[in-house]
């Protein structure tokens, strides 16, 4: 396991692709691993406490890292757990693994994942699950859960896997999905805007559009774009 | 002053093949031996290396609205980062390239000159400022006229001096370099909702049709003697079976002719040459096409060909654009220019398994290996068919029959059926290629200075580390296809800008633009003109087109 803690208070933001593998490195390669703070490039341990113990593929990060980001992208295997707050992009491209978040999370968490499982006891921004700009397409596989609320724009382009919210979350939920499943115990604003396909269940309070059509157990569409999505009470 | 020590020269243009020589460069020019003083000269050793002229790309989408639209609605593109900034501008991209980057793209495959292939008009001062900020190359701009009002008025009225006059009128307030025409009449129909599918179609409300168009810019064209000819993207392009409005099209310039070059050249061919009467039965109409450019003495296409992987079709040809965006689901931006025009961008992706795909592939191969090599330019319409920096990669295909058959195996089956690429022999050879995509460019476009290493030539070389005499391309295409890809030297201008395949120092090239004013009456359109502005124009005609003080590096070519 290795345990990161910031030496500093971070003034602007830290870009750091922290995956799992880094773990199983010496100690040397770990504080040579080139990270960038704001237009410098600088190493992992100018700007961290680092501390290994065993060669566990695992990562703990101690402390605010709610301007560190990138963490867990792109990583197949392993464990991130975080004990306070995480920045944006955590978790995109994920393959595998689990990143536990014990505060809460920023934008474009698990953008484009492909599986594994992010857990965050907080809450969490916008953008969750989403394609990047200008990519055909969002998750894709894997699992998401949020104990907290969540913000706008929740699973874009998502082609497959869960994201699950136990509080409310914002507008434009599920927008041009298709597939996957998005679940909000809470309430929501917007769902479902042209989406094709998968399914987004909603426990509380919401807002339909109007090209949806009302079906045995919900609602399909959207029929603006020829779509066979489900939006489902619960 | 350099000199270039015992290379092997394959020069087309001066028939020379694979002899070794020296070659002298002095002031920007290649220069006789005796002009030189030996003892200054920096002296590059090009023993066993391949010495050509630097690449000259005719056909491409370099700089203007549609680009930068494209690139606006590709933010996905500009995630790839070629250089970072230290030395050289920093430049992005995947396929879509910032300025910069197109720049030192094309000087790390060798080539030193492109022009951008459709302007519309009214964007040309956008059009200049995006390829100043090209670095290396020289650069070249088309305004498109095929669906421009006026050209239509004087068509109609038949007032061909009118239509001459205004042509230089537009070329020289555009500062652009030639005559292009895409969709002709097609664009302006589109504004209506629909297009026009035969070259006897009327557009509407003009009562002329694209073959009256055609006829009379061609006609224009040669009685000012541009040094280019009408450079036409064609009718009905993209559709099953337009491979016989292709044909129609090229028949109409029989009869005339030019010592100089052809009268006609007809541009990205693969995707006008379509048979079958839907994307059902669609099939290669190579064979027919390259039959009729064989047959004729005065047109010349170029390839198009298409490359698998990421793309963006971007054209003068709108309606073409939203039916590509109805066939693919993609994104679509679709640009009007006032009375000018139209453009539309559409992301695409070549997918070696879709039949369709892998025909488009097939078609342009076929083109480049059944047309004589003195007709048919090296293009991949960038970035409509794939991105330039794979050039290399379609030279060796031409020239390793091998390869080929390498290739189709991983393509969708279709094409066994569909075209005759699997069948076809022939091994373009080294001095095909190189006349391909150097001398006979330059000679289509009328730039006399560029495209070979006689004495006057404009003194851009590309140095190789290929062995005409100990290379057999047929069996060595993984060598062509990584070689061509890093030269060993890229001299532009006299200037060492690629060395061992980087970027090592960065120039800044010249702007052609062609100057007929001589040659007409312009005050014979002048009252048009006004008109025109004031009815129909959203700006002032005193703030139409741009001076040539505002360009980088100008060079006014004069056709007296």
């Amino acid at each position: 396991m290795l345990i990161l803690k910031p030496k500093f208070e971070f003034d602007v933001s830290v870009e750091a692709e922290l995956t799992p593998e880094l773990a199983e490195k010496s100690l040397e390669e770990i504080k040579n691993f080139r990270v960038w703070y704001g237009k410098f490039e600088k190493t992992l341990g100018e700007l961290f406490d680092v501390q290994k113990e065993g060669d566990g593929k695992k990562l703990l990060l101690d402390g605010d890292f709610s301007k560190v980001k990138w963490v867990g992208s792109g990583m197949d295997d392993g464990e991130i757990v975080i004990k306070g707050n995480i920045g944006a992009n955590c978790g995109a491209y994920m393959k595998g693994g689990r990143i536990t978040i014990e505060g809460n999370a920023d934008d474009w968490l698990g953008a484009e994942m492909k599986g594994g499982e992010i857990i965050v006891n907080g809450n969490a921004k916008n953008l969750i699950g989403c394609a990047y700009y200008g990519n055909p397409s969002g998750m894709q596989g894997g699992k998401i859960l949020i104990e907290g609320d969540a913000g706008n724009y929740i699973g874009e382009k998502m082609a497959g896997g869960t994201i699950e919210i136990k509080g409310n979350a914002g507008d434009f939920i599920g927008t041009e999905m298709k597939g996957g499943e998005i679940i909000i115990h809470g309430d929501c604003g917007y769902a479902g805007g042209d989406m094709k396909s998968g399914t987004i269940k909603i426990g509380g309070e919401f807002d339909l559009l109007p090209t949806f059509r009302k079906s045995e157990d919900g609602w399909t569409g959207d029929i603006l774009v020829g779509g066979e999505g489900k939006i489902l009470k619960i | 002053m350099l000199w270039i020590k015992n290379g092997i020269v394959i020069d087309p243009k001066n028939k020379v093949d694979g002899e070794k020589m020296d070659v002298f460069i002095k002031d920007g020019k290649i220069v006789d031996e005796s002009e030189v003083n030996k003892e200054e000269c920096k002296v590059i050793d090009a023993n066993n290396k391949l010495v050509v002229a630097g690449g000259v790309e005719m056909h491409a989408h370099i700089a203007g609205s549609k680009i930068n639209v494209g690139r606006t609605m590709r933010p996905e593109e500009m995630r790839i980062v070629r250089h970072t900034a230290n030395k050289l501008r920093v430049s992005l991209g995947r396929v879509l390239l910032t300025s910069p980057a197109i720049g030192y793209e094309y000087a790390k495959i060798g080539y030193t000159t492109a022009v951008e292939a459709a302007s519309p008009p009214i964007g040309s001062p956008h059009t200049h400022e995006e390829l100043d900020a090209i670095p290396i190359v020289d650069k070249a701009m088309l305004p498109v006229f095929g669906n421009w009002h006026f050209v239509f008025k004087y068509v109609a009225e038949k007032d061909r001096e009118k239509l001459k006059a205004f042509i230089a009128w537009a070329i020289e307030r555009t500062k652009g370099y030639g005559v292009k025409v895409v969709n002709p009449g097609g664009v302006e129909a589109w504004m209506y909702g629909g297009n026009v599918k035969n070259l006897e179609d009327e557009v509407p409300n003009w009562g002329v049709t694209p073959k009256e168009i055609i006829t009379e810019l061609v006609k224009s064209n040669e009685e000012l003697d541009l040094p280019h000819s009408v450079h036409l993207h064609c009718n009905n392009l993209g559709n099953p079976g337009n491979y016989q409005t292709t044909i129609e099209t090229m028949k109409l310039v029989s009869g005339l002719a030019n010592k100089k070059r052809q009268t006609l050249h007809v541009t990205h061919v693969q995707f006008n040459a379509y048979a079958g009467s839907s994307w059902r039965d669609v099939a290669s109409g190579a064979e027919e096409i390259a039959k009729v450019v064989n047959s004729m003495d005065n047109v010349t296409i170029d390839m198009g060909q298409a490359i698998f992987g990421h793309a963006t079709a971007m054209t003068g040809d709108a309606p073409f654009q939203f039916t590509l965006h109805k066939l693919t689901g993609s994104r679509w931006v679709n640009k009007d220019s006032e009375i000018e025009g139209g453009a539309g961008i559409v992301p695409i992706v070549y997918l070696p398994k879709n039949p369709v795909h892998a025909l488009q592939w097939a078609i342009g191969l076929e083109l480049g290996l059944l047309v004589d090599s003195d007709k048919v330019v090296l293009t991949t319409d960038y970035p409509n068919g794939g991105p330039f920096t794979e050039y290399p990669y379609v030279m060796a295909m031409l020239m390793s029959r091998k390869m080929r058959e390498k290739e189709l195996e991983r393509v969708s089956p279709y094409v066994q059926k569909a075209t005759s690429l699997p069948a076809i022999e022939v091994e373009k050879t080294l001095y095909d290629v190189i006349q391909m995509t150097r001398s006979l460019p330059a000679r289509v476009m009328g730039m006399e200075n560029k495209g070979h290493l006689g004495i006057g030539a404009d003194a851009d070389v590309a140095i190789y580390s290929i062995n005409p005499d100990d290379v057999d391309p047929a069996a060595q295409y993984e060598l062509i296809n990584s070689e061509f890809r890093k030269p060993v030297y890229t001299i532009k201008g006299g200037e060492i800008v690629v060395k061992d395949g980087a970027v090592v120092a960065e120039s800044w090239g010249r702007t052609f633009w062609v100057d007929a004013r001589k040659k007409v009456s312009l005050e014979s359109i002048d009252e048009d003109l006004n008109s025109f502005f004031s009815s129909y124009y959203t700006i002032q005609r005193k703030n139409y087109g741009i001076q040539e003080e505002w360009l980088r590096n100008p060079v006014r070519v004069e056709v007296n």
